[in-house]
């Protein structure tokens, strides 16, 4: 016989930075909330993240990732919500007012009911097939990821020359990590003209540790039929495409892929939630409510943030609403979308609830193009300007932030057909 | 009838200048000289086919291309020595572990030799997994008859030997209307390869079926015979099968030459002793006419094929149900049918596969040309895309000229069978092949010795548990069993930890993480290993009692890490 079906207001999917938050958010609106974490461990991927350079912005402090990871922990500790660790949900039925999960764990199969849920999936890396490297599959070609994880948890060291695909600020960390470990860092090459990591992350990884960046460059194919003996890389043109002419051989034991990260949404696709098809994540309000009711999300399964901070910031919202979801019943909403304009990657929230209490919405944006001029960012409704703010320099792999703070809120029409973002280029002006 | 030496002398000659050199020695035609590219020779072996003899020897050189030889695994003991054996098969392929189960149902010590460290590790699992309905082969050819017989063997065996089977039918889509006047053709050619079963659909059928179709055809024709295996788990089931009644299966181990006296192999020489064989089967798949070269009886020559197909997404499956194509009318020409839509057995979408003359036997490289040519297939259904690709792979055919399989003794050496030139549909053909080449085996082994059906010859193998085809009370049960069916690895394809410890404690067991991932799937999903590949090479040192850092990935000199932090003081450096 399986165990009974456990009934829970509120159920969070992942106890990385999103799902914690989200779950101490959501214990604290009194909501009985529960955390299922398929891993042996909490704390998602922060565990693997030994650098520093979290929470300056949530703990006014920089803390290395298992240091963050334990205070959100034990802050989930002490308001008595379980984590559940090995714990996999297999499967979601979607019934009516409530969302039966079955779990499987090493206790048995445990179904538990909610009346809400909160998905706090994470993501995963994009591989060398999914950007198309070609030649042969022998050992020696890992995720950034991965060699993060084999490195600083198993204590393996995943080669002794490597290549470095892609400038994402986990491929700049993995630079400097290999080479701590006295792993020969051959250089790092990014695609792109600029390198997707923060600019801290370009300095105090590569520059201090004297590993060249080729920008403009990719890796062509592998080499090696049992363990990689040497990749070739080449210069792209305009349109990305390796220029023949310029390929060379490098020789090395390893290549290390920091291509991209992909929103897991596996879960919610089964939920038939809508997935915006920009950001691969679902679309939410600004409460992080899924265009399906009872189904929030926040964190890196919306959409790919730079700092653990604004996932943790997402991850308390949409634990405290998913809470008041669960406890209070279910009120319709009044959506109304946000497009954009302009050089604008995307805009999450995709929605904004003007029937919810909660009267204020953190907004994050990704630009397109690199704008090294002062830029205007304009919030419009109705074709009324409501709030204007300025923005010095914009780069693509930066998420910005921007508040809707209650003035403003309170100033959006209802009903309104929409509030549109735009950025606007500022005239030098002559003082 | 054969033609003329002259004849054909004027007609290569013609085609290929003077450089080529022609000779018929014993029944095959041999072609020497110099061409410049390797697919002008694989031509000229193809013309030298037509002119009516068993098969073609074609040793023309090409600059650049060298002849391979055996990469053997570097293990040397002697545990083969002075063994004497009933039959020895040489190629660890779905075809040598196809026969070595067919014999097991008799008296006679079998040994079957592979010299990866895992069967199916070559041509067999690199393959979409058909069953084919038997439609594409020419007429007459043993592919044809194989492919046919094959296709009705499988359901049944895949049932006995544990693995799953599915059989969605495959759907050729005509790409103009004209096309609808070649149905009683095709019905006719169906009609004489003895296909079961096959249909005329109207587009609007077409369109009922797959909704997702091109707008671009005009209906089609359909083989619901058509049907789909894993190929690697068929293999490795096969072999369990075959070792669970009592045949010897050694991996690692590698012919290095054969003693022949009065026109019979006497001796085996192995990286493992030498060894004695009654009968000898080659059954080694890209390299079968070196293996026959080694019992100086290379009468035919292979050329190699290879394809490259990728893998969508778990989640494309929703959009097509059934294995599509839509072969142009200048296809019928081409020497492959020439790819599309295959479901496979475990719920992915492969796209696939190319055909490109090549001469690496084991060189499995992929290049960008590759997907460009894929890319025709997506347009066949409007939701599949290039962006749901998990990844891609690359295998090699085994051709002869003649591009129909060899099966039968050699002329030459009286204790020799060759199966070999198993290309498409070779996998569908394997059940039928093997039952062929049992009773010439059992034929011949009746001159010389007693032989009896073992009367306790288990037909049926413990099919592996597959925890996420499994009920959620059957789950239940299963972790009360055992904790560690609860506790999920890989959460793209859903396996537990004790699948993957399964994998290493079966009756052949896995040694590497590619073998773990042929048997449970890991590695296999959507993440292709980024989350799981820590936690199975935990799993497979501590099973294996082998230091983390000398777990491989496939076979000798492919370690995954190459030192370990983790041991008191000393870092170790693999």
């Amino acid at each position: 016989m399986m165990k009974p079906i456990e009934y829970v207001d509120v159920v969070v999917l992942g106890s990385g930075p999103a799902g914690l938050a989200a779950a101490f958010a959501s214990a604290k609106q009194g909501a009985n909330t529960v955390v299922l974490e398929r891993q042996e461990r909490p704390g998602g991927i922060l565990k693997q993240c030994i650098h520093d350079g979290f929470g300056n912005l949530r703990y006014n402090e920089t803390l290395t990732g298992p240091e963050y990871a334990y205070r959100e922990i034990q802050q989930v500790i002490a308001a008595l919500v379980p984590i559940r660790t090995n714990c996999f949900v297999a499967s979601v039925e979607h019934g009516e007012h409530h969302f039966l999960l079955n779990c499987i764990s090493p206790s048995g199969i445990e179904r538990i009911s909610a009346r809400a849920l909160v998905l706090a999936t994470g993501c995963r890396e994009r591989t060398d097939r999914q950007v198309f490297i070609h030649g042969d599959r022998p050992a020696g070609i890992f995720t950034a990821g991965l060699a993060q994880r084999l490195i600083n948890i198993d204590g393996l060291i995943p080669g002794n020359r490597a290549v470095i695909l892609g400038s994402g600020d986990i491929g700049l960390i993995m630079a400097r990590r290999l080479s701590i470990e006295g792993v020969q860092v051959e250089g790092v090459h990014e695609i792109r003209h600029e390198s997707s990591g923060l600019k801290r992350n370009i300095q105090q990884c590569l520059e201090d540790f004297d590993i060249p960046l080729y920008v403009q460059s990719t890796v062509t194919s592998v080499v090696g039929s049992q363990r990689v003996k040497a990749v070739h890389v080449a210069a792209v043109d305009v349109k990305n495409m390796p220029i023949m002419s310029t390929e060379q051989y490098i020789p090395c034991d390893t290549l290390i892929l920091s291509v991209g990260l992909i929103p897991e949404n596996e879960l919610a696709h089964s939920l038939d939630v809508p997935i915006d098809p920009v950001t691969k994540g679902p679309v939410v309000d600004h409460v992080m409510h899924t265009m399906v009711d009872g189904v929030f999300a926040c964190g890196n399964c919306v959409h790919v943030s730079d700092l653990v901070d604004y996932v943790s910031e997402s991850g308390s919202i949409a634990g405290k609403h998913a809470a008041a979801w669960a406890l209070d019943g279910c009120a319709d909403r009044t959506l109304v979308p946000v497009s954009r304009a302009g050089n604008l990657a995307y805009v999450v929230p995709q929605m904004i609830d003007t029937s919810s209490p909660q009267r204020s919405a953190s907004c994050y944006f990704r630009v397109r193009h690199t704008i090294e001029r002062t830029t205007q960012l304009r919030i419009n409704s109705e074709g009324q300007q409501l709030d204007c703010l300025t923005f010095d320099e914009l780069y693509p792999p930066q998420m910005e932030r921007f508040a809707i703070n209650e003035t403003i809120f309170s100033s959006i029409k209802q009903p309104s057909a929409d509030i549109s973002i735009e950025l606007v280029l500022v005239e030098a002006s002559h003082d | 009838m054969a033609t003329s030496l002259e004849k054909i002398q004027s007609v290569m000659t013609k085609k290929y200048g003077s450089a080529l050199e022609i000779s018929t020695p014993g029944s095959s035609i041999r072609l020497e000289g110099s061409l410049d590219t390797y697919q002008m020779k694989v031509e000229a072996g193809w013309t030298a086919a037509r002119f009516g003899y068993k098969a073609v020897i074609n040793d023309i050189t090409v600059p650049d291309v060298q002849e391979e030889t055996i990469a053997c695994s570097s293990y040397v003991d002697n545990v083969l020595e002075r063994l004497h054996f009933d039959v020895a098969i040489i190629g660890g392929g779905v075809i040598g572990t196809s026969i070595a189960r067919e014999l097991s149902k008799w008296n006679m010590k079998i040994i079957l030799i592979e010299k990866e460290e895992d069967v199916g590790v070559h041509t067999s699992s690199r393959n979409d997994g058909m069953i084919h309905d038997g439609f594409a082969a020419k007429p007459g050819t043993l592919k044809a008859l194989y492919n046919v017989r094959g296709n009705r063997l499988w359901e049944p065996l895949a049932s006995d030997l544990g693995i799953g089977f599915k059989r969605p039918g495959s759907l050729l889509l005509f790409s103009n209307p004209a096309m609808k006047a070649l149905y009683p053709l095709m019905a006719d050619r169906a009609k004489r390869n003895e296909v079961d079963g096959w249909e005329f659909w109207s587009r609007e059928r077409v369109i009922a079926e797959e909704p997702y179709v091109t707008s671009k055809q005009h209906g089609g024709f359909f083989l619901p015979s058509a049907a789909v295996i894993s190929p690697y788990k068929a293999t490795v089931a096969l072999a369990e099968s075959a070792m669970l009644n009592g045949a010897k299966l050694m991996t690692s181990t590698c012919l290095t030459g054969f003693e022949i006296e009065h026109n019979t192999i006497r001796r085996l020489h192995t990286n493992r002793g030498i060894c004695t064989a009654s009968i000898v089967i080659n059954a080694s798949g890209n390299w079968a006419d070196i293996i026959a070269e080694m019992a100086h009886d290379r009468f035919f020559s292979l050329h190699h094929r290879r394809g490259t197909e990728c893998i969508l997404d778990m989640e494309s499956s929703r959009w097509q149900q059934h294995i599509m194509s839509m072969p142009s009318i200048l296809q019928v020409r081409e020497k492959t049918k020439g790819g599309g839509i295959v479901l496979t057995e475990e719920g992915n979408v492969l796209i696939g596969p190319t055909a490109e003359e090549h001469p690496g036997r084991e060189q499995y490289t992929t290049s960008p040309s590759d997907m460009i040519k894929l890319k025709k297939h997506f347009t066949l259904n409007s939701k599949l895309s290039m962006d749901q690709i998990i990844t891609y792979f690359c295998g090699v055919r085994p051709c002869t000229y003649e591009e129909d399989f060899i099966v039968g003794p050699s002329d030459n050496i009286s204790n020799l069978i060759h199966v070999a030139g198993i290309q498409s549909p070779g996998l569908a053909s394997a059940p039928a092949i093997a039952a062929d080449v049992a009773e010439m085996v059992i034929a011949k082994a009746k001159t010389f010795m007693e032989i009896q059906p073992k009367a306790n010859w288990i037909p049926k193998r413990t099919a592996d548990i597959i925890t996420r085809r499994l009920s959620l009370e059957a789950r239940d049960e299963l972790i009360r069993l055992d904790p560690s069916y609860g506790k999920i690895i890989c959460r793209c394809e859903q396996v537990s930890e004790k699948e993957v410890v399964n994998a290493l404690h079966s009756t052949l067991p896995a040694t590497s993480l590619d073998a773990v991932k042929r048997r449970t799937r890991v590695q296999m999903g959507r993440c292709h290993g980024g989350f799981c590949t820590a936690r199975c090479i935990d799993i497979i040192a501590r099973e294996l009692h082998i230091d983390a850092c000398d777990v491989v990935k496939k076979g000798p000199d492919s370690q995954i890490c190459k030192g370990n932090m983790s041991h008191d003081e000393t870092n170790r450096i693999c």
